[in-house]
């Protein structure tokens, strides 16, 4: 495995005034695949958006690190620039623009990648009157455009049957993890882990990592049999 | 004297600078003057003009051709007070497509641009009618428009002013009779500018229908009133859809859709909002790679598309 690409230390996030992220430490190095379980409104999705700069959330104490600089009062695009991208869960809808301009105008890769079979998505309006899946090929089209360092995906496999799901990952297999970008797969249900297989778990509960390990099959059946909170006694 | 036929700039078929006729030029089945010359030719345009015009175009579509016909009126010299009369008359069964500029050569030229126009549809006409705005930030602008559609006819309009001027005064008055269809889009982008828009579309005939679509942009020291008006006459159908972006604290955005029915078989009905650019939004295009700047440019464009 690759040197630490993103570093999160102590992070303390408030939304709305409420304390959300409660010290949160993650490390992500290159070329690795992590995957970040918890159950719904553990603060999830809110780790994700911070780490992506967004005004909604406030830093209150904690270092963002990506690529040895530290980002934590980066604006989002600035982010993005340095080689990150988040795969959104529910992606808001920009009306009167096809996709094909805001690929274009988004673009840092030369040859935009294509997902043939998806094509006629590129002249719809980004994400409007999109069905879940559609939404999650929009946002891998966007991502891929982005030719990005780390991906974060927040959720992609909500709103996805198994044949969907199973060929969304085989999209990011081929397209990211085999081409040694570093991957964390954020989910609450994690069978997207059967297909991708990372190479560490992390737990989230109430605002904090309170598990990391490298057995994800071991983890899953212990998080169905005893729940999340469970997860560090019922693995060691 | 205007130099005609010559092959003119840009393929404009009608090309005014200040107050001189640079070029016209006629495609086969089409008869284009300046107003004043077809004033003195033709008797019958008389009743159309109502009183004798100084300046403008008259254009005459005898037969459907394919390629836009187009028009260019410019201001390119400070302190020019235009005053146009234009009418626009399309035979009988013609399908026709329209591109119409006019613009101010330069930012602060202190212009005025009246222009009263009139445009005949005959009875199974089909016409696209797209009106691009260009102006600087010193001008005065006051277009009003008046399209009389014959039966069975059709008109998409589109008035796109993404540069507007100091003041804007524009007014749209469609009559539609029997089966007659027409759309009208306005899209504008106010910037520093004060912008009084009139629509109103009449509904005379029989199974006639009328669309009024409005997209307005309110970005700074900008005031927009928009007042958008069906009047069904007739077992009818008409739609009034208006929507203002806010985009800034010093702008403000009028809207007043009205619709009157005196035809118990008539169907109208409306919709109306304003609204501010969406956070989600924003940040979601942020999160993308856009700057603030660009990913509001962007949300705009999609808004007035």
């Amino acid at each position: 495995m690759g040197k630490i690409l993103l570093k999160i230390k102590k992070l303390k996030v408030k939304a709305n005034e409420k304390e959300i992220l409660k010290g949160v430490d993650l490390n992500i190095n290159s070329g690795e695949i992590q995957a970040l379980l918890g159950p719904n409104a553990s603060g999830k999705s809110t780790l994700a958006q911070a780490i992506f700069g967004n005004p909604k959330y406030k830093i209150t104490q904690g270092k963002i690190i990506f690529g040895g600089k530290n980002i934590t009062k980066f604006f989002p695009e600035n982010r993005v620039k340095l080689g990150m991208a988040l795969a959104f869960q529910s992606p808001p809808a920009i009306r009167g623009v096809k996709l094909s301009q805001l690929l274009k105008k988004i673009s840092l890769k030369e040859n935009l990648s294509s997902i043939p079979e998806q094509a006629y998505l590129l002249e719809r309006e980004v994400n409007l009157d999109f069905s879940g899946g559609e939404k999650k090929i929009s946002e891998l089209f966007q991502i891929l455009a982005l030719n990005p360092k780390l991906i974060i995906f927040d959720e992609i496999d909500s709103g996805l049957d198994i044949q969907r799901l199973e060929k969304v990952a085989k999209i990011i297999k081929k397209e990211l993890i085999d081409k040694k970008i570093s991957v964390l797969l954020i989910t609450h249900w994690g069978q997207i882990l059967n297909f991708l297989k990372p190479n560490l778990i992390n737990i989230m509960f109430d605002g904090k990592i309170i598990c990391q390990k490298k057995d994800y099959k071991k983890v899953l059946r212990t998080i169905k049999k005893y729940g999340y909170e469970k997860c560090k006694a019922k693995t060691k | 004297m205007a130099m005609k036929n010559a092959r003119p700039k840009l393929n404009n078929n009608f090309w005014q600078v200040d107050h001189k006729i640079k070029n016209i030029f006629e495609p086969k089945e089409v008869i284009i003057l300046t107003s004043p010359d077809a004033w003195r030719k033709f008797k019958w345009s008389r009743k159309w003009f109502e009183k004798k015009p100084k300046e403008g175009y008259f254009i005459w579509v005898k037969k459907t051709i394919d390629l836009p016909l187009s028009t260019c009126i410019t201001i390119a010299s400070p302190k020019i007070s235009q005053d146009l009369t234009n009418l626009l008359v399309i035979e009988k069964n013609v399908k026709a497509k329209f591109n119409v500029i006019c613009n101010a050569a330069e930012n602060k030229l202190c212009g005025k641009h009246r222009a009263k126009g009139k445009l005949i549809l005959k009875d199974n006409v089909s016409l696209e009618y797209n009106h691009f705005h260009k102006w600087g930030e010193k001008d005065f602008v006051s277009p009003d428009y008046e399209f009389i559609l014959g039966k069975n006819s059709q008109l998409l309009y589109t008035y796109q002013n993404l540069f507007p001027p100091e003041n804007l005064q524009l007014k749209t008055t469609i009559y539609g009779n029997e089966n007659s269809s027409s759309r009208l889009n306005f899209i504008i982008n106010a910037l520093n500018s004060n912008i009084r828009i009139q629509d109103i579309i009449y509904l005379k005939g029989k199974s006639s229908q009328g669309i009024a679509r409005l997209r307005l942009a309110g970005r700074d020291n900008s005031q927009i009133e928009a007042i958008s008006k069906i009047f069904a006459l007739a077992p009818s159908k008409g739609h009034l859809d208006c929507r203002g972006l806010l985009l800034n604290r010093t702008a403000k955005i009028s809207l007043i859709p009205e619709i009157v029915c005196q035809n118990k078989k008539a169907q109208i009905t409306h919709e109306a909002s304003i609204g501010k650019i969406s956070e989600e939004e924003l940040n979601y295009l942020r999160m993308r790679g856009l700057t603030e700047k660009e990913a509001t440019d962007l949300i705009v464009t999609g808004f007035l598309n």
